[in-house]
């Protein structure tokens, strides 16, 4: 019962992004030519970096969980996920700009050069840092750009490891029906989820957390990686519940694993939420300046604000309402526009998180960004966007849609839960 | 005891053992109940559960007495044992809530051999948890002002204080508790009102089934009302150490003060939670002989889960640590100072210990499935998971940010002697549960036969073999 979908759909659809991807990025590199554009062209690319490699991280998750604790769900989701694992070296090749501009990109960068060499003070990019500063001469054993790169292979390395042994043996798994296979896969997501969790941690304070480098929290780490996790899930359930329009055989999927899917993309949204309000309630309630200036900058400067009430309502409320009601889950067409609202919002979650840092050292965003820094922004982040589906739907066309191999007593389709 | 056998032992993966009736699992279920006997060893049990009971009633007969100066407490350490051992109770709660409501929305259908006997120990460990802020006010009898009502000396409750958010978490849960055991119990106290042979207990359990007669309307209610109180549960398995860990994360105390606390109590709770479970299941299905249908397999599951929130509590004290170098501020390094050189060392390397170290051993199966290993493991965890929050309350509470408020804190014998009387409590409640109601949901029992899946696909009582293993 494989299913390599023949009709052409797919095919225009990643002419499409790939066309919209390389014009994305063209738009991005010109903000390298246009004056005062610059450090935008790496900010915004960081943005869409920060995205793309959840996208493309967070599936292992979801497949190791599946392998554990099992359900049709994730049976039916695998390839689909899978194939979106498997755009993760396109998202090694993607962070390489990120080397070059590191200094425009991340405050301890800047610091680290001026610490070496003061009278870069000079330049006007490094105007204003003092040479000297407690706080991150203590980080510097971590935030260094050395150290860093160091860190970004070994994270991209053991990712690569686990999607390349998931996939690997799952394609095996597809050959030969072979019971012990899945068994194998069972033992290493066990120690494999233990990894993945430590190296997104600390990815996502390497990545995100240290553009404000003296900024700290500890439940950063699972609050973005669950991001990560639920920007894979919701693309996974687009894409499957969309081509089951096309493909005849992914028609199969409906009813119990539907309803599934939706509950399963309501819980990742509810532990989003949770893991988000705990961090903003506790550091709202303890008001100290440690803290405070990472949500002075994200909820009480006017553009962020507004984007954070937005969060709230669109990226849970809203999803969440929807996807407690029964209908939706049973109705392909509206969960998979609960699905897409929700990629939509994790784009402007990920801006959210990350360009109001940018701006702290900046002071007043709108008064000193160009207009064309806008278009530099939306053109980093469609154009890996576009990069990335381009990739992920050549992946996902390249194996079975469906897994063949349906282990004793799972995945009956509709009967297994009836 | 009747002497109702399954064919064989229960097989790896198997959740209930092959051979078993409808009429088998009534009869050997309900006859630990309705049987005249009363073995020697649970009345020896009761004796000395009671024995600790009366040490409750004691040291807090003698707290009432002469006031709180008999506990160890002190300007700083306002909060000692009391809230420890509060936030201990509460915790072990959590494991019940867990089986009875969340997995049984994750349809694991092996959680029907376990969810009466953990939702009772919810039940009873709330009860323990609800003296300790009851206690620890000195005057338990103004126990109401927590409360909103209305009165003529404009007393009304610090809505922004977490302290008060507890009182309704803690309630509530409570409540919904209450009423999902009640609920799921009704069907049952139904089948020992009809097997019940005098009219004391034909009475007592005739009026605690409220009239149940398993018509099809009844059970279509129950269903619909078992859902229900599940879905309400569920939120609650999370939102009330949540509340807890505000009780510390809303101060600017250093080591209270820190943003995975929600999440990471949370683990915690079900981390000890299932640590209980293990320590009390393990003992009763050897002695009860039950072995059939609380099988290894179910050790194991539980074993896994607590292997799971283990690691996400082991993240939690690795991510304050490196979070407190990260950060470079020198309040929060002193915490990490304290409990890695500080008075509080010998503690905190036990919690590691407990809590971290010895725990890693349930990734060898042979441990997960070998009762006795588990056991032990389980005491450990239930040790360690108390030393988490000794260190947590009196670690901080002693070292605060200036030195000029550091003090020293020990419980004494008046708080040992409330502690062991809790255990003491606990242990009554359940050593009369145990003996008055069906211990394993008798109805919920009898869907795990091949009999109540006249279509299935033969292979009933297993557990569908990966599918739904947990972790």
């Amino acid at each position: 019962m494989s299913a390599t979908p023949s009709d052409t759909s797919i095919a225009s659809i990643q002419r499409i992004a790939l066309i919209t991807g390389i014009a994305g990025c063209v738009l991005a590199l010109l903000g390298l030519v246009i004056p005062g554009c610059t450090p935008h062209v790496f900010r915004g690319w960081l943005v869409g970096f920060n995205l793309f490699t959840g996208a493309a991280v967070g599936p292992l998750a979801i497949i190791m969980i599946q392998y554990l604790t099992g359900g049709n769900w994730g049976l039916m989701l695998r390839p689909t996920l899978e194939a979106a694992s498997r755009t993760l070296p396109l998202m090694a090749l993607l962070f390489l700009p990120i080397v070059f501009g590191m200094d425009y990109v991340y405050e301890w960068s800047r610091f680290e050069k001026v610490h070496h060499h003061p009278e870069l003070v000079d330049q006007p990019l490094y105007a204003g840092i003092e040479p000297h500063d407690h706080e991150l001469e203590h980080k510097l054993p971590m935030l260094n750009q050395m150290f860093f790169f160091v860190r970004v292979v070994v994270y991209f390395g053991i990712w690569g490891t686990l999607a390349y042994l998931l996939n690997r043996w799952s394609a095996e798994l597809e050959q030969k029906h072979d019971k012990s296979i899945l068994d194998r896969c069972a033992s290493l997501s066990a120690p494999g989820l233990v990894i993945y969790v430590l190296t997104v941690s600390f990815a996502s304070i390497d990545f995100a957390m240290s553009l404000e480098p003296k900024w700290y929290s500890t439940i950063y780490g699972a609050m973005f990686g669950m991001g990560q996790v639920l920007t894979a899930f919701a693309i996974a359930v687009a894409t499957i519940t969309l081509l089951s329009y096309r493909t005849e055989i992914l028609k199969a999927i409906q009813g119990q694993t539907m309803s599934d899917m939706g509950t399963l993309l309501g819980a990742f949204i509810i532990l989003w939420a949770y893991l988000s309000f705990m961090q903003f309630l506790i550091i709202w309630m303890g008001q100290i300046p440690e803290e405070l200036p990472w949500y002075v900058a994200r909820m009480m400067t006017p553009p962020w604000r507004y984007v954070a009430i937005a969060l709230v309502l669109l990226h849970f409320a809203v999803p969440f309402a929807m996807l407690s009601t029964i209908n939706v889950k049973r109705n392909r067409r509206l969960l998979a526009g609960v699905a897409l609202f929700v990629c939509a919002m994790r784009v402007i979650d990920l801006v959210w998180l990350i360009v109001p840092s940018f701006d702290q050292n900046e002071k007043a965003f709108v008064a000193s960004v160009p207009l064309f820094a806008y278009l530099v922004y939306a053109g980093a982040i469609v154009g890996i966007g576009g990069l990335w589906l381009a990739t992920f739907l050549w992946q996902l066309s390249s194996r079975p849609m469906l897994p063949s191999y349906i282990p004793e007593g799972g995945a009956h389709g509709e009967t297994a839960h009836a | 005891m009747a002497t109702v056998s399954p064919l064989r032992e229960a097989k790896e993966g198997e959740i209930i053992a092959p051979g078993h009736t409808f009429g088998s699992v009534t009869d050997k279920i309900s006859d630990i109940v309705q049987n005249d006997t009363i073995a020697i060893g649970w009345l020896a049990s009761l004796a000395f559960a009671f024995m600790m009971l009366n040490i409750l009633a004691i040291s807090a007969a003698y707290l009432l007495y002469r006031g709180l100066g008999i506990w160890g407490i002190n300007v700083p350490v306002s909060w000692g044992f009391a809230i420890v051992n509060f936030v201990w109770w509460i915790g072990i709660g959590h494991a019940g809530t867990l089986i009875s409501a969340i997995l049984l929305l994750l349809r694991q259908r092996w959680r029907t051999s376990i969810n009466r006997f953990a939702e009772a120990m919810t039940l009873f460990a709330v009860a323990c948890a609800g003296m300790f802020p009851l206690l620890h006010m000195g005057r338990p009898y103004f126990a109401y002002w927590l409360m909103p009502y209305p009165n003529t000396f404009g007393l009304w409750p610090q809505w922004r204080s977490p302290l008060v958010w507890d009182v309704f978490a803690v309630s509530t849960y409570a409540t919904v508790s209450l009423l999902f055991w009640f609920v799921g119990l009704v069907p049952d106290l139904a089948t020992l009102r009809d097997r019940a042979t005098n009219k004391w207990t034909q009475t007592i359990f005739g009026l605690l089934a409220m009239g149940w007669r398993g018509s099809a309307i009844h059970w279509q209610r129950y269903e619909v009302a078992y859902g229900l109180l599940a879905a309400l549960a569920t939120p609650l398995v999370v939102s009330v150490h949540t509340v807890v860990s505000f009780d510390f994360a809303a101060g600017i105390v250093p080591g209270w003060h820190t943003t995975i606390f929600p999440p990471y109590f949370v683990a915690g709770a079900i981390y000890s939670g299932f640590a209980m479970v293990l320590t009390l299941a393990i003992p009763v299905r050897q002695v009860y002989n039950i072995k059939d249908f609380i099988t290894t397999t179910h050790l194991d599951y539980m074993a896994r889960i607590m292997l799971t929130t283990g690691l996400i509590v082991a993240y939690g004290y690795g991510i304050e640590a490196f979070m407190a170098w990260y950060s470079a501020n020198k309040f929060e390094v002193a915490v990490m100072q304290n409990r890695f050189t500080g008075v509080i060392r010998w503690e905190y390397y036990m919690l590691i210990l407990c809590n971290v170290l010895v725990p890693q051993l349930l990734w060898f199966k042979y441990v997960r499935t070998t009762p006795s290993v588990l056991f032990v493991i389980s005491l450990i965890v239930n040790l360690g998971m108390w030393l988490e929050r000794y260190v947590i309350v009196i670690g901080s509470l002693t070292r605060d940010n200036l030195p000029s408020s550091w003090g020293r804190y020990s419980g004494t014998i008046w708080d040992w002697g409330i502690y062991l009387g809790t255990i003491g409590l606990f242990l009554t409640l359940l050593l009369i549960f145990l003996r008055v109601l069906p211990m394993i949901s008798i109805f919920e029992m009898k869907t795990l036969l091949p009999e109540a899946h006249p279509h299935g696909h033969g292979h009933d009582t297993k557990n569908h073999g990966h599918q739904e293993s947990v972790k």
